[in-house]
């Protein structure tokens, strides 16, 4: 009787054998998700319910309201209970049968909003693993103000709460994980296997109200350099894990078997979950069956079958607030670090957005205040951002003659235009999608987009170095094929600029050929099927390249190299060759004065004053990142001698310290010094901090440069 | 003399009929500078951030030399 209705309850609990039942109920559930099928189990329980002529509800056999409570006790003490694959307390039981008695329909039985009781009920799931600090699994009222470090020992399926060790108090972000992988894991560790550790941390000022400070770092040693890697996200985690108290969360050690398993973590605890049922699948369909299981306000870490295989440039990825898996913490890839540990999904459940604490909130509003009017001031910032998102950049950089076209072959692409900020913009906006849009809540840049397809998806957001992989790099001038390529990454699990990279390879090597969109589609669609040369791809450029013979290879440490030339834009190509993360344009970002005429002007074509722009902005970035800070607020705080002080004060007011803008250039350098430590403990040596031969020999068009900034300046870049 | 000019992000709302990144051709005397061409086509000086002469960054008094790519762009920032 009302099987039903408790099959709803319980649904949650074993969705997979749901699905069971309804093929053994002769039901056809193919192409459908374990959930989707398991409702097709239930609706066919009710019809064969009512053919053999069991009463659908309990008024049909007198019971009355005042006879629930006597009922439910007796429930609980019935011997199926302890075998019921989701433990129900009195008020369920209860709660189960006055819908029944009320004939509500078993809709209400079940609801997946946070409210609803489901989150503190798993515990019972026998293949469960529950975090048991009481300290901890009680209310995060009290953890909040004391925060914690998660470990998640695959090895042992343990979950423990430890004290963030006084070394680690003030730092966060970048600087957090980046120390945590020097402390603990060897160097010469394999990627892959059980030394290696995923550390990830919001920043400092993560989850208050600093205006767009949402961002998480994601650290561990990359399978695709072998050195340290920071991989830096939007979306909504940080600020939850911040509110959560959580200072970090380190997943280490390796689970023996094949199972594959997911966290959740809110205030009541963490724990280990079975998530067999979630392997295989994409990170929009991973994501969307976690926000109907948790409430649609969770954030959820993923990763996609890229990292499931393994492959080497797989991301991490997380939401924004429409539930869009797309915010990657994409480069380096610690998607595949992330699958080696068979963890498929991270479920953060935090109500609160801003509420993180802060020890003096008047001084602290202030200084929030004082540095959003300074990101609203700034033109690139307050204006540029917001109107049409990062890839308003294509343009200008087409314009300064330094757009890697054709595999970094010469730097402009007649088809530029068509692939830009603007043609998006016009775009989305024509068919129903946004020009502007936030990563996270709080942000006042809004750099973001939401490209609607001609399929009916919705890409968002497209990024300047995602269309330019994709675009003028494969020589392809269509929105749509950019869109699509961006989506299959999104929703594979892979970094959008090594895989751009990696085709532009292929191209080169006549595996695809340039400017064939449908070609570009084609190769990479094999990623997910884990085909020969979808692992290829899936390794990155350097990898491909070797597979194919191809010597043009843009990378560095094993990293495919971004947007912007470095014979034309030769700053960043002092940070590409450097940054202790492999190729990385946001690493140093040097474009600001050589192109985009913010904090000062320095000739892109140009050696001169390169290393020393470099140096500095390599020194800031890593700041930043500690900060949880979008980089971008980077543009308003060169151009501004109050910003940096307000970030300072920021900080100072939120943790009660007294640090000085000197400590923040000390912070920036100790974080590089941490980083390169690591790296020269697995083995890197001046050497690695080179860019490809080709770069220093074949001149670029159209200002005919070559890449000629010294060995020995290059060696200068971090004489701090 | 004529130069080509582009406008992008936005800054074609000045201009009758042009789309962002459409190149148009642009008379101008001998000696003219930067700053005179945009008052030449209406562009408000203000509104213009970064300015491109074949692709090099050039202040507004930059003497323009005939058959030069002229890119003018608003202020524009990502990475």
């Amino acid at each position: 009787m009302n099987g039903f209705l408790c099959n709803r309850f319980n649904l949650i609990a074993c969705t997979g054998r749901f699905s069971d039942i309804a093929v053994a109920m002769g039901e056809n559930i193919e192409g459908l998700s374990f959930r989707a099928a398991a409702d097709v189990a239930i609706d066919a329980i009710k019809v064969l319910s009512a053919d053999v002529g069991i009463p659908s509800g309990l008024k049909e056999l007198g019971v009355k309201e005042r006879d629930l409570h006597v009922m439910a006790q007796n429930a609980m003490k019935d011997a199926c209970s302890f075998t019921n694959p989701r433990t129900a307390t009195l008020e369920d039981v209860m709660d189960i049968y006055r819908k029944a008695l009320n004939n509500e329909g078993e809709a209400a039985a079940f609801s997946s909003t946070p409210s609803q009781k489901q989150e503190g009920e798993n515990n019972f799931t026998e293949n469960n693993y529950k975090c048991t600090n009481d300290n901890r699994s009680k209310k995060a009222k009290g953890a909040s103000e004391v925060p914690k470090i998660l470990r998640v020992n695959m090895t042992a399926k343990e979950l423990k709460w430890e004290d963030v060790p006084e070394k680690y108090l003030a730092l966060g972000g970048r600087a957090l994980t980046s120390q945590m992988v020097l402390d603990e894991v060897p160097a010469t560790c394999e990627a892959l296997g059980g030394f290696n550790k995923l550390v990830i941390a919001p920043g400092l000022l993560s989850g208050t109200n600093a205006p767009s400070s949402g961002r998480l770092s994601v650290g561990g040693k990359s399978p695709l350099t072998g050195g340290i890697k920071e991989a830096n996200a939007g979306g909504i985690t940080s600020q939850k894990l911040a509110n959560l108290g959580i200072k970090a969360m380190v997943l280490e050690g390796l689970p023996a078997g094949n199972d594959w398993y997911m966290i959740k973590i809110n205030s009541e605890g963490a724990e280990l979950i079975p998530a067999n049922d979630l392997a295989g699948k994409g990170t929009y369909e991973t994501t969307a069956i976690c926000r109907q299981r948790y409430g649609e306000k969770v954030a959820v870490i993923t990763i996609g079958p890229a990292g499931e295989m393994l492959m080497a440039s797989a991301g991490v990825t997380n939401n924004d607030s429409d539930g869009n898996s797309s915010r990657y913490a994409g480069r380096g890839g610690l998607g595949a670090v992330m699958g080696s540990k068979k963890i498929k999904a991270i479920v953060v459940d935090c109500p609160k957005t801003f509420d993180a604490p802060v020890k003096d909130p008047e001084r602290f509003k202030a200084a929030a205040k004082k540095f959003s009017k300074i990101l609203l001031d700034h033109p690139v910032c307050g204006q540029g951002l917001p109107s049409y998102g990062t890839n308003v950049l294509m343009n200008i950089i087409n314009e300064a003659g330094a757009l890697p076209t054709r595999n970094f072959s010469r730097g402009r692409f007649d088809g530029a235009n068509d692939v830009s900020g603007e043609k998006l913009a016009e775009v989305a906006k024509e068919r129903g999608g946004k020009a502007t849009h936030a990563c996270h809540p709080g942000c006042i840049m809004r750099c973001s987009n939401v490209y609607p397809m001609p399929d009916g998806k919705v890409c968002a957001p497209i990024e300047y170095e995602t269309a330019w992989c994709f675009g003028p790099n494969l020589e392809i001038n269509d929105l749509d094929v950019v869109a699509k390529l961006n989506y299959i990454c999104n929703d594979v699990g892979l970094d959008t600029i090594e895989a751009g990279c990696t085709l532009g390879v292929l191209a080169e090597a006549g595996v695809i050929p340039f400017g064939d969109g449908e070609a570009a589609i084609k190769a990479l669609e094999e990623v997910e099927k884990g085909t020969s040369l979808g692992r290829i791809i899936g390794s990155g450029s350097t990898v491909a390249g070797k597979a194919f013979g191809v010597t043009r290879i843009p990378a560095v440490k094993g990293q495919g190299i971004p947007a912007y030339d470095p014979r034309s834009c030769k700053g960043n190509g002092v940070t590409y060759a450097t940054t202790p993360m492999g190729a990385d344009h946001t690493a140093g970002y040097a474009v600001t004065a050589n192109i985009l005429k913010v904090g000062g002007h320095v000739d892109p074509t140009k050696s001169e004053g390169q290393v020393e722009l470099s140096r500095n902005l390599q020194v800031a970035t890593a700041a930043v990142d500690a900060t949880g800070l979008c980089l971008f607020v980077a543009f308003a705080v060169l151009d501004n001698p109050e910003g940096v002080p307000t970030i300072v004060e920021m900080i100072n007011a939120q943790y009660g310290t007294e640090l000085t803008p000197d400590d923040v250039v000390a912070l920036g350098q100790q974080i590089l010094k941490v980083e390169r430590e690591f790296n020269k403990k697995a083995g890197f040596t001046k050497a690695d901090d080179r860019l490809p031969e080709f770069f220093t020999t074949e001149e670029f068009e159209p200002h005919n440069t070559k890449f000629d900034i010294k060995d020995e300046e290059l060696d200068e870049v971090f004489n701090f | 003399m004529l130069v080509e000019v582009r406008v992008f992000s936005g800054l074609e709302r000045f201009l009758d009929q042009k789309r962002f990144g459409e190149p148009f051709s642009v008379e101008i005397k001998e000696g003219s500078s930067l700053r005179d061409l945009l008052e030449q086509i209406g562009i408000p000086e203000d509104q213009v951030f970064t300015t491109l002469i074949d692709g090099k960054y050039r202040e507004l008094d930059y003497i323009l030399n005939e058959g030069e790519r002229v890119s003018l762009f608003p202020p524009v920032g990502g990475g």
